[in-house]
This record gives structure tokens, C-alpha cells and sequence, in this order.
């Protein structure tokens, strides 16, 4: 997260008092470089202070004597191996997600009233219902109606299933913040309400919403370890085995959290990237 | 639909000789899904017998392999090793019946209670899990005979102080979620066959972990809001093994025959039955099933009832 320094500047500063009295041009100058000084201390004793936690809370766990290095260094491969299929489950789901919340938020704006009680009705059973429920239902109950998904396809298609319906709402007010003289200079230009909503609403709403797909993104890494429940071996299934199996859970779980807190830092670095990016386009408009 | 089916193959499985009444019962047209013919008789010799066209041992065969699901959370039945592969009792159990059938095998690991639970959907062909045979399994799944069977041990915490099975009253007992062992703590469990198997300790409370073995560990974490912990022996001496907090309360309650099971909503599945009890038998008689008992166990397994 970006820490600024707060509203606390330096204090009395006699150099300050000295630059303002024999040089007036001066005093932007230090004054900005007193804020960038401070700036730079803020953020070090923050590191400082994550350091200290984090490291504390390791070193504690280290001394406890329960956590085996051995035991952890000799499974750490089989471990990360399923991170790959973490972010695989995580990148295709919200790919779908999108595709179900666009279609969801189209229904749920249309004037057409089947179409708006379908979409509703979607949005409320899914957000209604829990999710573990929903992942039991997709693959067990299922099949008893013939239809049988993979086991890889029933976790990817209850996450996307279940975020469209999440990010139907998201679309939604996407979509209607889009100013309507936007659609009316469609009509105008004798655009039927398919390409408006293709070539004119779409693009703009998808640009304002992905700030807030981007932190379902990240949510998702995590809740994709609910798909260990149909047997995909991804980063919790892996830890969560050789856990129960070897009587060591708490060093599996403790490695199973470091990772996906790895995991979310990392992707959140890039959403914060790419809100700067929107934000600078937003300028530029 | 199919429950002549059904109990033929659960005749089959169970090695009765009601085999023959379903053999009687062969001209209805409600079995059509495998014709009744091949039922009774196939034991002898069926994985060398053309499978039923449709049929699961045709689809094993077709596929040239076998998929077994797997629940790799039970060292040492079956345990995922750091390569990403399995090893252990079942593994090897499994291994050996697709050698015999001549196909290759792979392992599925699906969550254990929903192999229990039946509708496989085909995902995968059968369960060489150390399942316990029970009545209520046996209206979703087909079983062969038991391939071996272990003794069920009472356990307590180290720290609950308790050392005898009448010590363990009134108190709280974890076991698996969906095992036979939580179902025998409640009184629920029943193999079909009238056997006694005693009752628990008088006036307990339950409650289930997923997997079962979570429940020592615990207690070694500091948790200590159930004081008993119900499993096989095999696992107990497992959690032994690996220095968790455990002690044996009595001698073993009761033992658990266990078969490898197929799913009775899947493809018609009396000639693959039939050629696996005749497999696990052959594995009885030649050894196999013992030295694989002596391998992992470090005792023979295989007699037990």
C-alpha cells in the first residue's frame, strides 16, 4: 500500500527560519525536501515495523519447535508445483466471470422483463446460497441430471459461476454510469442499441470496472483454494494432504498462508499498477 | 430401475450363492442394461469372457486403463510422495489388480466423502480406498469381498489422563467426518450381516474432523475439547509413530471388513465385479494380499473378519 506521510511535517527548523529570512526563492525548495524526507522515514519504519512483526511472528514459530525445516524443504516442490494451477484456476475463472457478469448486467438493465428476472433471479440464488454449497452441487449433484463435469471444470465453472453473479453489479453500475448523451449521440449516428452497447458502452464501462475486477482477481486467488474440495490438486489440496497425512497441518497451513499472502501482494502490486494507468487515461479524456 | 441388477451384483460381490435366484430372475426386462446371463456364471474366468458391450469392464478394457480413486490423507494405505506420485497399501493393491486385468491404472483423489456417497458420474471406475463394507454404502455401491480387514482402537489424549474404555464415558470422541467410525459411535453402523459390533462407551458426545487424523494432531497443537479419538489401528500406530499425544484405551473395539468399491449408477458393472472378486480371491490365495499386508502393516492383515 502506498503510505504517505500524513499531514505531520517537520518541526520549528532553525535552517528553515534562516533560508526564509535571507533567501524567500529558497523556501519551496527546503520545504519540499523536508516532506521528501519525511516521506522516506515514514515508509522505512513501516518496512521497519513489518519486519519486525513478521519476523518476530517467525522467529517465535521457529522456537517453538514444531515446524521441521527437513520436513518442509522436502515437500516444498510438491507444494509450489500446484501454484501454477492455483493461478490457472484463478485466470480462466474470472475470465468466464466476466463473460457471465457482462451478460448478467446486460439483463439486469434490460427492459425486457423475462430477461431482467432471469438475471435477477441468477444474481440472487448465486449470491443467496453458499459457495462450498454450490462447488458440492456442480460436481456431485450434477451428474445425477447427466451432466458430469471434470472435476477441473466444476471448480472453474462454479468460481466463475458464482463471481459473475458478484460482478453482474459491478457491470451494472459500470454500464449505467456511462453519461447518456453517450447512447443518444449513438442514436444519432443511426447506431442500432446492439452496436451501441458493443462499440460505444461496453468499451467505456469495461474501463471503469476493471479496477474492481482486478480486486476479484485477487479475492479469487484465495477462494480458489475451496476447488480442493473436488479433488484438483492445487497449492491448498497439496499442503492440506501431506498435512493430514504426515500429522503436520500446522507447518502445511503456515506454508499454505505465506504463499497465498505472496500471491496477493504480488497481484496486487499490478492492480495498483493498472488503477494509476486508468486513472491517467481518465486525465487524458 | 435395476435393482434386480443391483442385487445380483451385490450377491456376486458378497461371493452368495443367492447368485443363482438372480440367474432365475434373469428374464426381466428391467435388467436390461446387462443381461442377466452374464451375472452368476462370469466368476469363473470373466475378465478372460467378453465384456457386456457398454459395460464397465468393456470401458476399462477399451480405455486400456484403470482409474482408481485415491484419498491420500491415510498413510500408510495411501500416501502422495514428494514427486507427485502414490505409494502404499492401496496403491500397490490397485496396481496389481490392473496388472492382472491387464490395463494401466491411475489414481483420481477426489474428497473421501464423495466416494462414499455413490453417482460417480464415470470420473473415475472404482475405489480401492480401505472402505468399510456397510448396508448403507451397499444401496450406492457394488463391493467385491473383503481384501483385508483392521481392528478398530479407542484412543485418548495423553493429557485427558483416561486409560480405560469405561474412562472414555461422558466424554467427547472425534473421528473422521463420513467414516464408519463416527457412524459406530452414534450407533448407526451396521454391515448387513447381524454381526455384533458392540456399543461405545456409555453417555459420549461426537464430533468429526475431515480427515479423521486431524483429531490427535489437535491435541498436540493444544486443543483438548474432545478427549477420545476413534480409528483403525493402523492409522492409530501411525499417529503413535509420529510422536503425536496418543494412548490406546482397551483392546481393539471391533474390526472392519474392507472392499474396493464400484459405483452401482455408473455403467453396468456385474461382469467387472465378478472379475474383481475372482482377482481378490487369487490375490488371497497366492500371497499377494498378505506380503502387501507384511510390507505396510508389519502383520498380516488379511485374515481378519
Amino acid at each position: 500500500m502506498e503510505m504517505t506521510p500524513g499531514m505531520t511535517g517537520p518541526g520549528p527548523d532553525t535552517a528553515l527560519q534562516a533560508a526564509r529570512l535571507e533567501q524567500p526563492g529558497a523556501i519551496v525548495r527546503e520545504v519540499a525536501a523536508a516532506r521528501a524526507r519525511a516521506g522516506l522515514r515514514f515508509r522505512l519504519v513501516c518496512l521497519f515495523t513489518w519486519l519486525v512483526v513478521v519476523g518476530g511472528f517467525v522467529l517465535a514459530i521457529g522456537t517453538t519447535g514444531r515446524v521441521d525445516p527437513e520436513f518442509l524443504a522436502r515437500y516444498t516442490p510438491l507444494f509450489l508445483g500446484g501454484v501454477p494451477l492455483t493461478i490457472f484456476v484463478a485466470v480462466v475463472s474470472i475470465v468466464f466471470a466476466v463473460v457471465f457478469a457482462i451478460v448478467g448486467a446486460i439483463g439486469r438493465i434490460s427492459t425486457w422483463a423475462p430477461v431482467y428476472a432471469l438475471a435477477t433471479l441468477y444474481v440472487s440464488i448465486v449470491r443467496g446460497t453458499p459457495f462450498i454449497v454450490q462447488i458440492f452441487f456442480v460436481y456431485s449433484a450434477l451428474p445425477q441430471f447427466g451432466i458430469v463435469l471434470p472435476a477441473i471444470v466444476a471448480g472453474i465453472f462454479a468460481l466463475s459461476f458464482n463471481y459473475g453473479a458478484y460482478m453482474t453489479e459491478i457491470f451494472r453500475a459500470g454500464i449505467q454510469a456511462i453519461p447518456r448523451g453517450q447512447i443518444e449521440a449513438a442514436n444519432a449516428l443511426a447506431l442500432s442499441n446492439g452496436q451501441t452497447m458493443r462499440r460505444v458502452i461496453l468499451p467505456q464501462a469495461v474501463r471503469i470496472v476493471i479496477p474492481a475486477v482486478g480486486n476479484d482477481f485477487i479475492s479469487m486467488i484465495k477462494d480458489s483454494a475451496l476447488v480442493s474440495f473436488v479433488g484438483i490438486q492445487e497449492l491448498f489440496w497439496r499442503t492440506q494432504t501431506i498435512g493430514s497425512a504426515k500429522f503436520r497441518s500446522f507447518e502445511t497451513l503456515l506454508f499454505a498462508a505465506a504463499v497465498y499472502w505472496f500471491l496477493t501482494i504480488i497481484f496486487s502490486l499490478v492492480q495498483e499498477r493498472l488503477e494509476k494507468q486508468m486513472a491517467e487515461s481518465d486525465r487524458r479524456i | 430401475m435395476g435393482s434386480i441388477r443391483r442385487f445380483a451384483s451385490l450377491a456376486a460381490a458378497f461371493g452368495l450363492v443367492l447368485a443363482a435366484c438372480s440367474g432365475g430372475a434373469s428374464p426381466s426386462p428391467s435388467a436390461s442394461a446387462a443381461p442377466p446371463s452374464e451375472v452368476p456364471s462370469a466368476s469363473a474366468n470373466a475378465a478372460q469372457a467378453a465384456p457386456v458391450p457398454g459395460g464397465l469392464l468393456d470401458k476399462i478394457m477399451k480405455a486400456g486403463k484403470l482409474l482408481v480413486s485415491t484419498a491420500p490423507k491415510y498413510p500408510p494405505q495411501s500416501e502422495l510422495q514428494p514427486d507427485g506420485t502414490f505409494k502404499g497399501f492401496d496403491i500397490d493393491v490397485a496396481t496389481e489388480i490392473a496388472k492382472r486385468l491387464g490395463v494401466k491404472v491411475e489414481f483420481a483423489t477426489p474428497d473421501w466423502t464423495a466416494i462414499t456417497a455413490g453417482s460417480w458420474g464415470g470420473r473415475w471406475d472404482m475405489s480401492v480406498g480401505s472402505m468399510t463394507i456397510t448396508i448403507d454404502r451397499a444401496k450406492v455401491l457394488d463391493f467385491s469381498p473383503p481384501y483385508y480387514g483392521v481392528p478398530v482402537q479407542l484412543t485418548a489424549s495423553v493429557a485427558s489422563g483416561i486409560t480405560t474404555i469405561a474412562g472414555l464415558a461422558g466424554k467427547t470422541i472425534c473421528s473422521g467426518q463420513g467414516t464408519t467410525y463416527d457412524q459406530w459411535l452414534n450407533g448407526t453402523l451396521d454391515y448387513g450381516t447381524g454381526q455384533d459390533l458392540g456399543k461405545p462407551p456409555a453417555g459420549i458426545k461426537t464430533t468429526t474432523l475431515s480427515p479423521g487424523s486431524d483429531c490427535p494432531v489437535q491435541w498436540k497443537a493444544g486443543r483438548n475439547d474432545f478427549q477420545g479419538w476413534l480409528s483403525a489401528s493402523t492409522e492409530v500406530d501411525a499417529a503413535i509413530k509420529a510422536g503425536l499425544p496418543v494412548v490406546k484405551v482397551g483392546d481393539p473395539v471391533y474390526s472392519e471388513p474392507l472392499g474396493i468399491a464400484v459405483d452401482k449408477s455408473g455403467p453396468a458393472d456385474a461382469d467387472f465385479v465378478a472379475a474383481l472378486k475372482k482377482i481378490v480371491d487369487d490375490m488371497h490365495a497366492d500371497g499377494t494380499l498378505k506380503a502387501f499386508s507384511m510390507t505396510w502393516f508389519g502383520a498380516d492383515f488379511t485374515t481378519v473378519k
